[in-house]
């Protein structure tokens, strides 16, 4: 596991412990990336973090569109592996987590545990700035510096 | 639906049932419940579906055929679920004094009723 | 007259890193609302790791919700932060006096009354259980029971048939078991045993069930029981479907007594 800021660390965890996920990347609605697990390569990270993003917004648009309001998550299953994506609210502002999950898991028990770590992170979320908007030009920086974090280097 | 809802109810009136639900089993998701206050039917569900399976699979390396009930024992209820055909499962908790000779009858006809 | 509930959560919704969140799931927890003081608690955890207080405050509330095993592990982590911290070392002496084991209570005691010597509570605990287990030694050995035909007997515990039993770390101890064809399946089921044991804890334990005391499993070509013996050790019994369930819960139990007598003359 590897987390930009380290107080998401014990709440990811606990998550990761449950659910028996493979994959679980959190980031912001912008699609940089906040922590992840399983990964081993930073190119897979991006591609997983912009895809989720961009569902994620094509989600929100389609809820808007249907008057649905919006919509808590999105699960995709496959016959080896599901996906659960979901959105919410962080002191810190609105996220998104990834979820890959096997046999060994199942899409209930990973949105037991999802709800658990979104209340978790709300509660251990440290008072301070937050909500810093990332400008272009320092978009790809805070990328970079991110995966580096993430990755060890 | 109604005479799914039913079934469940059936199964909640027997003496000490909190409640019943029907759970995809491979999914751990809720298909239909009927809960007394207090119970998380998601919670509920997903931990009966992966306990059940885990169970399933001792139970076949064991070189057993598929557990026909399955059942947790605890401190203050039980939580006993039932194969109901089709990757579905039949869920009930329990407390502690409850009637759980009745309740297995109840689920297992329940069960019958539901996978025909 | 304002309740203390509100004004603590006010207070912790205000200033959210503050350690009012102890005062909060404590006052929840003599309420008896043990679900929210336990989210309390374990934001508490989450936030100060290092603060055994916080630890201490989380196997509290396990305790009350009978999960003994999680409790002990909180009380452990307070105790590796605090090694003299008398609340963990109470705590674990509670645990061990409930599960009927005031041997192993009364080193906890004892280290709790050096901590805090004007403790009369725990002078008064420390004598009466040194007392107890005086006249247990010096009570002559009961009769031993007639055998009634049917029954069945696991001594000698280490060559009992049909019975498997594994340590933490899902590693066989004793006891072999065969499938149905003769196969020898003991160390297999063993490896799958370990998962049931914590998946049995967490769904007791999130569903508000307690500790977990057995599973069972029921097919067609035979019944299946788990049951914790001791809390680092876990039992399956296999038994012919003709078994009744209600005999075969017995007869688990009677296998955990012998595990745990064999795993005492091992000690």
């Amino acid at each position: 596991m590897r987390v930009i800021e380290s107080w998401v660390a014990p709440p990811l965890q606990a998550f990761l412990d449950e659910s028996g996920a493979r994959l679980t990347l959190l980031m912001t609605t912008a699609g940089q990336v906040i922590a992840q697990d399983g990964f081993t390569r930073s190119v897979d990270v991006m591609a997983a973090a912009a895809l989720g993003a961009a569902i994620n917004a094509s989600t929100d648009a389609l809820a808007e569109l249907t008057g649905a309001g919006r919509f808590g998550a999105v699960l995709h299953q496959g016959s080896k592996q599901g996906l659960y994506l979901r959105a919410f609210d962080t002191p810190r502002g609105r996220w998104i987590g990834l979820v890959v999950y096997g046999a060994e898991s199942s899409a209930g028990l990973v949105q037991l545990f999802f709800q658990q770590l979104t209340e978790a992170l709300a509660g251990a979320a440290p008072a301070g700035p937050g909500n810093v908007p990332v400008l272009a030009e320092n978009f790809e920086h805070e990328l970079n510096a991110s995966l580096r974090s993430l990755f060890g280097r | 639906m109604n005479s799914l809802m039913e079934t469940l109810e059936r199964v909640t009136r027997v003496a000490g049932i909190r409640g019943a639900m029907l759970v995809s089993e491979s999914d751990g998701l809720v298909v239909a419940e009927a809960l007394a206050e207090g119970l998380e039917g998601a919670a509920v569900a997903a931990l009966a579906a992966s306990l059940t399976l885990r169970l399933r699979r001792t139970a076949q390396t064991a070189g057993l055929a598929v557990p026909a009930v399955v059942q947790l024992k605890a401190e203050t209820g039980t939580l006993i679920t039932v194969p109901a055909g089709d990757d579905l499962l039949l869920v009930a908790v329990a407390e502690r004094d409850a009637n759980l000779g009745l309740a297995r009858i109840e689920l297992k006809d329940a069960a019958t009723r539901l996978a025909s | 007259m304002t309740d203390p509930i509100r004004d603590l959560t006010a207070r912790l919704a205000a200033d959210p890193q503050s350690l009012v969140f102890l005062e909060l799931g404590e006052a929840l927890r003599v309420r008896g609302q043990l679900g929210a003081a336990y989210k309390v608690a374990r934001m508490g955890t989450n936030r100060y790791p290092e603060l055994a207080e916080a630890h201490d405050l989380l196997a509290r509330i396990l305790a009350d919700q009978g999960d003994r095993h999680a409790a002990a592990e909180a009380w452990k982590r307070v105790l590796d932060l605090s090694p003299q911290h008398v609340g963990a070392l109470k705590g674990l002496a509670f645990l061990a006096f409930r599960a009927g084991d005031p041997a192993s209570a009364l080193p906890y005691l004892e280290a709790a009354l050096a901590s805090a010597p004007d403790d009369e509570g725990l002078a008064t605990a420390v004598t009466r259980i040194r007392a107890s287990m005086e006249v247990a030694a010096r009570k002559p050995e009961p009769e031993p029971v007639r055998q009634l035909p049917g029954v069945e007997t696991f001594e000698p515990f280490e060559s009992a048939r049909g019975v498997v039993l594994l340590d933490a770390q899902g590693l066989r101890l004793a006891g072999e078991l065969a499938a149905p064809d003769g196969t020898e399946v003991g160390d297999a089921v063993a490896a799958h045993l370990q998962g049931v044991s914590r998946e049995a804890g967490r769904a007791a334990r999130l569903l508000g069930l307690g500790a977990w005391q057995s599973v069972s499993a029921e097919s067609p070509d035979g019944h299946l029981v788990v049951q914790p013996p001791t809390s680092a050790t876990v039992l399956l019994l296999v038994r012919d479907p003709r078994v009744p369930v209600g005999r075969l819960a017995l007869m688990a139990d009677q296998a955990s007594r012998a595990a745990r007598a064999w795993l005492e003359r091992l000690a």
